[in-house]
């Protein structure tokens, strides 16, 4: 049994963003156009912070991808009142779109805000919608979304390993989220926690690795590697 | 009523029902025969090439079969086809290695756009009135040959001109065939932002008109003056590639980035040191660090070679260039200065890059020279260091820029004397929109409406293609045949191309082979020899005659997507014999006095938009710039200090001025800018651009002064001052995030 | 004249019931209007989308949950009260037991309809509802917006029940008067009473269970209301103050309606001889109580959070207290603490119209309580960089209204229908009979509740 986790390389991540256009590409995510995201509704399930620290000129800029982390021990899940939200047995914090009632009390719950809201129904003006993934739904109305660790490619990996590996494994690096596949810098790197081999394990291992709000609990599968300082590590 | 009686009443209704569903047509479903039978509900894979911008990704295509909506001889209905459905990068490409920017990862919006033109259109209203009326192919293609028949017959073949941006394609070859062949002149390349002040610089110091290939995978010292190299400029995903491994890759050992900019960009966002210097005086700052490494003897001045020689004073080692002399040109520290120095020459292989605003002041070119200097002194130029040249696949080098430049088009229109037949009788436009992109001083406007016919191949209704006559939409990228030759990004002579990946969605044709039409109806003295544009690149890939024969070159390339010369890399060309004209520094000039226009103004390319020309993409205009996390608008960048002092708060509407023109926008505090300094990111600010980007925000470039890079005569963009003043009205500034500090909120 | 008599009690409460103005059917379209706008806007929403709302990230939850809160806080007042008062047996509550369930029975039928305002897809409320469907699929018991399903709805049944079974011997009253559909209908809502000492001592052992098994309930009700809060990791609501905290605020707002609705009902029912001063002089010093218990809460809930320094907490702390929030916070404190200590401590001004006053001052720093702890914690919750704020939509203002042209709408059908002052309560446990008997002797008032009356008026 697989568990599906993230490393994210902050030492590596420029802010370039094409996971988050990746991520909206594979996920007929929507766009809400000026008025509503003026009004903070866009729908993003990845997002790019930035902290400005210091002040000109000793100013510096951080990064930070956050997407949801699939807490192992998720805020968002017990209070659920449908199991719209709720964890399978490989660690992904899923979402049931059809149980979805709109409460929006996991949105509060989530510590990391990573849930969206479609507070209309979507919209692709023809022939918008010909770039809609067959393999992913689109949401309507009144339905919470959020990155699912693009688990359309989990499940078609797995039925790919079923026909073609004599294991049936998934072999590390054949399956990759959207936005780690399109990451430019290499600092997403997406697998199986549970194969001590694979990447993501070994990165998650990586003494700069720690958890977004470890503190609070939730067990995120997503692990950060702080940035390092260019003195630490030139004489390594 | 009985059984029977119900039976046949039921029947009644359900016949009548029926036949009125027959009565109208949107009841009727007509399904024609597919046009493309494909494994229903999996993926296959295709190639192509991502056409955003020069530095030619190459695309793995997701098709999938779907039903599109057509009318096939006047009866609506739909018919499955192939679409494409995501984009990724080719992982085996040598550019991008599997990946795309976000820009790229946009890409598919171009296609699918909802405001592309669906067929060829005919103006009727007034010129630039938008009013257009569809034609058939035939008769527009029938009215351009007809229009230059008779110029050719006038002997007017000067009256046939193009403007076309920059093409890395054999597109660019047949351009230059068919215009020399019609007796025209070679097409105006347009592209406000270009690298032309570095290619030269590079042909002087190097001998390679083109520009570099990093190898900052390997390097252990990355000085970056005003490059974006992490978010637009040339191979941008090649470079993050690098920069990512430049940091993690090697265990053990990370290499440094430093950034010299007077506003923090994307990438400088990146850097371990990020020096911000005046406008203008980066070359200055370059030969203090040459300077002091010479003065420290771990390097001599000969090291440097002909780079070297281009500089003043090189050759008895800079001594006007001491760190005290830097601080007070460039307001970098001295010690700084001294400390930059010696990582640079400490941790080989170092690699310098120069390029944006730096090189778009009257001293540009020098700023670029000294830059290229610092690079070839510490060794750092040539195949397998860090900075090289992608050697170019002999027989597809594409066409050189055309030596006039749009605004002598524009002027050479405006000063035609009154009366006198238009000297431009026939302008062919190709993805290229000077109006927009070219500074009001340029008077470009004016100039096309002083044109008697305009054509235009664009897919989109902009600025430029409002004002033409006849449109002739070309193919989305995934429509048609693509091929592409990267200038940098790769370390091998290689070439892209890729059949279509998809069948087109609307009645649009292949610029490429509308031009082969028009030519044969044309019947030149020596006619163009290709069928078609496919023809036209196999005749051309033909030329590489790779160690493996054509065939398979061919093969891999439109199979594989690229072609990769395996033949051990071709040696750089020598450095050009002609003699070295030494360059001294010269003081950036600016347009508007100091006391009067407080600020200078820097345009940035956008990360999402570069120029404009991408502003159309809803998930590029909903893309939270990653710096200001801005989305759907404009925003000038002030420092917080200068604008608490003009009391001004971020979403206020203020004016931003020059001598040359006024703009509105947002208020956008900036912690990372100097205080002297406004930036404004371009693309936004389109009058006419598809639903998504028409009257949205300000164009910058409308206030920048036609200022000249002094030696190679490019716009320099970079060298307007303004001032800005807070005026009443909506900002309209959308932004995503809710507070600026992480820290300082959460302890407060 | 302070002189009742039976018949006279019995006329003046069923007076109501027996004549109807014009003035009234003004009322009544009047407040029904509002409500249907309500009803509107809530279409509106469902057709267009709850983007109508100012909701959006990070404020997910708005006025239709702070109005969820405070009404299901009204309803505190009621059937808790009457049943405290009923088991102390004090004295003076027999007029105001009625007027009090009521407001409960109705403030949980308003607060119970908000949530289902407030979803995404009203239309299919019912997966929270549990029941053996195809799938096997149940509600998720482990939610607390479950427990509150629950909650609301025993509340519900249990305070209806509460307040039904003293109107039995009232409805059979009615019902020897009345003629025609009336007495069919009281009829049968008298179920069968005949005012057999057996019957008497059923009811009384009824009301006697009922009035000890509400209190819990209603307690767990608001608790487990203030746990939809402090279960979910957000700052300052992960906070084991809220259960208390929230019972607390429910019965002081709760009183504070009651003390409103008891002033009205006498203005427009001509009361003043049932509810007189000495009701109000006992409820204010009551609310009294309650504000002092609730200054004591939210005295211990900020002072930890200011004192632990949370850094995900301090934000909301500051925002709520010198920040943008921080004039709500003000002003809630004037209203619920300042306000009823000066009006209420002493007895000169906690005159009826000073209790009224304070009583207005508490409902709206009550309303202010519960958006403070909504929206701010919402604003600012751990990540900076998804801080936002809101704004609430017109639907959400309409329908805000109109909860309260609603609870007005009920109330006044309500007293239409049922004498608002039980009747044979009143008359001091004397039980009339089938056929009312001859009163022996006329019995007064309470003499100084009808002097303060006087003074009051
Ligand atoms: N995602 C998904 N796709 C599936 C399936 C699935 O399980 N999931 N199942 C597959 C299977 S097994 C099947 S059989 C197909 C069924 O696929 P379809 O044949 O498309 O089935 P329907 O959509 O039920 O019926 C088609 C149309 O017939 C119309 N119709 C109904 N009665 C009549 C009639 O008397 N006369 C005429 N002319 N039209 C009528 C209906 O209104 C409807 O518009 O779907 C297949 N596709
Ligand atoms: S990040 Fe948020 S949404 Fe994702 S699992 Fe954790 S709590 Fe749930
Ligand atoms: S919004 Fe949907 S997923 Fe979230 S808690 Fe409510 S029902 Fe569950
Ligand atoms: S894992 Fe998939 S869903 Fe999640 S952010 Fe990345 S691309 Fe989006
Ligand atoms: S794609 Fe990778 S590098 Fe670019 S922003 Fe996303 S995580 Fe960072
Ligand atoms: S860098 Fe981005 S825009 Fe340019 S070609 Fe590559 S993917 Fe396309």
């Amino acid at each position: 049994m697989a568990k599906w986790g993230m490393a994210v390389d902050l030492d590596r991540c420029t802010g370039c963003e094409a996971c988050v256009t990746a991520c909206h590409a594979e996920n007929n995510i929507p766009t809400v156009g000026p008025e509503e995201a003026d009004k903070g509704r866009t729908m993003h399930w990845l997002r790019i912070e930035r902290y400005w620290e210091g002040d000109f000129p000793d100013v510096q800029l951080k990064f930070r991808p956050v997407l949801c982390q699939h807490c192992d021990n998720a805020p968002c899940e017990p209070v659920c009142p449908t199991y719209a939200s709720y964890h399978t047995d490989e660690g992904l914090n899923a979402q049931v779109y059809n149980r979805c009632i709109g409460t929006r009390y996991c949105a509060n719950a989530c510590s990391y805000n990573v849930r969206v809201f479609n507070f209309f129904n979507p919209e692709w003006e023809k022939p918008l919608d010909l770039q809609l993934n067959p393999d992913v739904s689109v949401r309507e109305v009144g339905v919470m979304e959020k990155c699912t660790f693009c688990v359309q490619r989990i499940n078609d990996a797995k039925i790919d390993a079923k026909a073609n590996n004599e294991d049936g494994l998934i072999v590390d690096g054949a399956l990759q989220s959207a936005c780690a596949q399109s990451c430019t810098a290499k600092a997403l790197v997406f697998g199986d926690l549970e194969d001590p081999d694979s990447e993501v394990s070994r990165l998650s291992g990586s003494a700069r690795g720690s958890k977004l709000l470890g503190e609070l609990g939730t067990g995120p599968a997503v692990t950060y590697l702080q940035k390092e300082s260019w003195y630490e590590s030139g004489d390594r | 009523m009985d059984r029977r009686q119900f039976v046949k009443a039921s029947a009644v209704t359900g016949a009548s029902a029926s036949l009125a569903a027959c009565g109208n047509p949107e009841d009727q479903f007509i399904r024609f025969i597919s046009d493309e039978i494909l494994p229903a509900g999996l993926a296959v894979s295709r190639r192509s090439i991502c056409p955003l911008c020069p530095a030619g990704c190459g695309v793995e295509v997701r098709v999938m079969e779907g039903d599109i909506d057509v009318v096939r001889d006047g009866v609506a209905g739909v018919v499955k086809t192939g679409l494409a459905k995501k984009l990724e990068g080719l992982p085996a490409h040598p550019v991008n290695q599997g990946k795309l920017c976000v820009r790229g990862q946009a890409a598919i919006q171009v296609t699918y756009h909802p405001d592309r033109i669906r067929g060829p259109l005919q103006r009727t209203g007034e010129r630039g009135s938008g009013q257009f009326e569809p034609v058939s192919w035939d008769e527009a293609i029938g009215e351009l040959s007809s229009r230059l028949g008779a110029l050719a017959e006038s002997g007017g073949q000067n009256g046939l001109r193009m403007i076309t941006r920059p093409l890395r394609s054999q597109r660019g070859f047949l351009i230059r065939e068919f215009l020399e062949r019609f007796g025209a002149p070679p097409a105006v390349t347009f592209d406000i932002f270009g690298d032309e002040v570095l290619r030269d610089a590079n042909f002087q110091s190097f001998g390679v008109r083109q520009l570099p290939t990093f190898d900052i995978a390997s390097s252990r010292y990355l000085l970056s003056f005003g490059a974006d190299i992490l978010g637009t400029w040339n191979s941008p995903v090649s470079q993050n590639i690098g920069y990512g491994d430049m940091r993690q890759g090697r265990p053990g050992l990370r290499g440094k980035f430093v950034q010299v900019e007077p506003r923090m960009s994307q990438t400088g966002a990146n850097a371990d040191q990020w020096v911000p210097a005046r406008p203008g005086t980066e070359g200055f700052l370059a030969l203090g660090l040459a300077r002091a490494i010479m003065a420290a003897g771990t390097r001599a001045p000969a090291d440097a070679g002909r780079a070297g020689a281009l500089i003043e004073g090189w050759s008895d080692g800079l001594d006007a260039y001491t760190a005290e002399e830097v601080e007070t040109v460039t307001g970098v520290p001295s010690r700084t200065v001294e400390q930059l120095a010696r990582e640079f020459a400490e941790n080989l292989p170092a690699i310098a890059v120069i390029a944006g605003a730096p090189l778009a002041h009257t001293n540009g070119m020098f700023n670029a020279l000294a830059v290229n200097a610092l690079n070839a002194l510490v060794g750092s130029v040539g195949a397998g260091r860090g900075v090289g040249f992608t050697p170019q696949p002999e027989g597809l080098e594409p066409v050189q820029r055309g030596e006039r430049t749009i605004e002598q088009l524009a002027n050479e229109i405006l000063e035609s004397p009154a009366g006198a037949a238009p000297p431009v009788q026939v302008l062919l436009v190709n993805d290229t929109n000077p109006v927009f992109g070219a500074p009001p001083a340029m008077r470009v406007a004016d100039a096309l409406s002083g044109v008697g016919y305009i054509v235009s191949f664009g897919s989109f209704l902009d600025e430029t293609g409002n004002l033409a006559d006849l449109i002739l939409p070309d193919h989305s990228f995934l429509e048609s045949l693509v091929d592409h030759v990267p200038e940098s990004g790769g370390g091998r002579a290689m070439a892209s191309a890729a059949q279509r990946a998809m069948r087109p969605l609307h009645d649009t044709r292949d610029m490429a082979d509308v031009l082969l039409e028009v030519a044969r109806s044309l019947d030149f003295d020596e006619p163009l020899e290709w069928e078609t544009y496919e023809d036209l690149v196999q005749t051309r890939f033909d030329t590489l005659s790779p160690p493996e024969g054509f065939d398979s070159a061919w093969i891999a390339a439109q199979f594989g997507g690229f072609w990769v010369d395996q033949s051990p890399s071709s040696p750089q060309p020598d450095p050009p014999a002609a003699d070295i004209v030494p360059r001294a520094y010269s003081a950036p000039q600016f347009d508007g006095s100091a006391d009067e226009f407080r600020f200078h103004f820097l345009p940035y390319v956008s990360q999402s938009f570069l120029d404009g020309s991408l502003a159309h993409l809803p998930w590029l205009q909903e893309l939270p710039d990653v710096v200001t996390t801005a989305m759907w608008s404009s925003w000038v960048e002030i420092n917080p200090r200068t604008a608490e002092e003009l009391g001004v708060v971020e979403g206020d509407l203020v004016e931003v001025r020059s001598a040359h023109g006024v703009i509105q926008a947002p208020a956008l505090i900036f912690p990372g800018i100097a205080p002297d300094v406004l930036a404004m990111p371009l693309g936004q600010g389109h009058r006419n651009f598809t639903r998504y980007a028409s009257g949205r925000g300000a164009n910058p470039i409308e206030v920048l002064a036609p200022m000249r890079e002094s030696e190679t005569g490019e716009l320099a963009w970079a060298a307007t001052r303004v001032n800005i003043a807070r005026i009443e009205g909506e900002g309209g500034l959308i932004t995503l995030a809710g507070a600026l500090r992480e820290d300082e909120e959460l302890s407060r | 004249m302070n002189l009742a008599t039976d018949s006279r009690i019995t006329a003046d409460l069923l007076r109501p019931l027996l004549g109807t103005s014009g003035k009234y059917y003004v009322t009544v379209g009047l407040l029904g209007a509002v409500t249907l706008m309500g009803l509107v806007a809530w279409g509106y929403q469902m057709y267009y989308g709850i983007g109508l709302t100012g909701l959006n990230s990070p404020v997910f939850w708005g006025f239709y949950l702070i109005n969820f809160v405070f009404w299901i806080g009204i309803s505190h007042a009621g059937t808790l009260i009457s049943a405290i008062l009923r088991l102390i047996d004090a004295p003076w509550r027999r007029p105001v037991t009625r007027c009090a369930e009521a407001i409960t029975a109705f403030a949980l039928v308003i607060g119970g309809t908000l949530p289902l305002i407030h979803l995404g897809r009203p239309w299919l409320f019912f997966y929270l509802i549990p029941f053996p469907d195809g799938r096997g699929l149940w509600p998720n018991f482990r939610s607390p917006l479950m427990w509150d399903f629950f909650a609301i709805n025993t509340y519900l049944l249990a305070s209806t029940l509460f307040l039904f079974l003293p109107m039995i011997p009232d409805f059979a009253l009615i019902r020897d008067r009345a003629t025609g559909i009336r007495r069919t209908i009281y009829g049968a809502l008298s179920v069968g009473w005949r005012g057999t000492p057996k019957q008497w001592h059923r009811l009384e052992s009824a009301m006697q269970i009922m009035a000890i098994a509400i209190i819990p309930v209603a307690v767990s009700v608001h608790t487990i209301v203030s746990f939809d809060f402090a279960m979910a990791v957000v700052p300052m609501w992960h906070s084991t103050v809220f259960g208390p905290y929230f019972v607390a605020g429910a019965i002081f707002s709760g009183i504070a309606g009651l003390i409103i609705a008891m002033a009205i009902l006498r203005r427009v029912l001509r009361l003043e001889q049932y509810l007189t001063a000495l009701h109000f002089q006992k409820l204010g010093q009551l609310l009294l109580l309650m504000s002092l218990l609730w200054g004591y809460f939210v005295f211990s809930e900020r002072l930890t959070i200011w004192y632990g320094n949370d850094n995900h907490e301090m934000p909301v702390f500051w925002a709520t207290f010198t920040g943008e929030y921080a004039p709500f916070f003000w002003v809630m404190v004037a209203c619920n603490f300042v306000l009823p200590l000066i009006l209420l401590s002493n007895q000169k001004l906690r005159t009826i119209s000073g209790c009224v006053v304070a009583s207005c001052g508490v409902v709206l720093g009550m309303w202010l309580e519960r958006f403070l702890i909504v929206v701010p914690s919402l604003s600012y919750r751990q990540l900076p960089y998804t801080w936002g704020s809101y704004m609430p939509g017109w639907p959400e203002i309409a329908v805000m209204v109109s909860t309260f042209a609603a609870m007005a709408l009920l109330y006044t059908l309500f007293v239409k229908f049922i004498p608002i002052i039980s009747i044979w309560e009143f008359k001091d446990g004397t039980h009339p009979g089938p056929e009312p008997r001859p009163i022996a002797e006329p019995r007064t008032l309470p003499a100084r509740g009808a002097e303060a009356a006087g003074e009051a008026l």
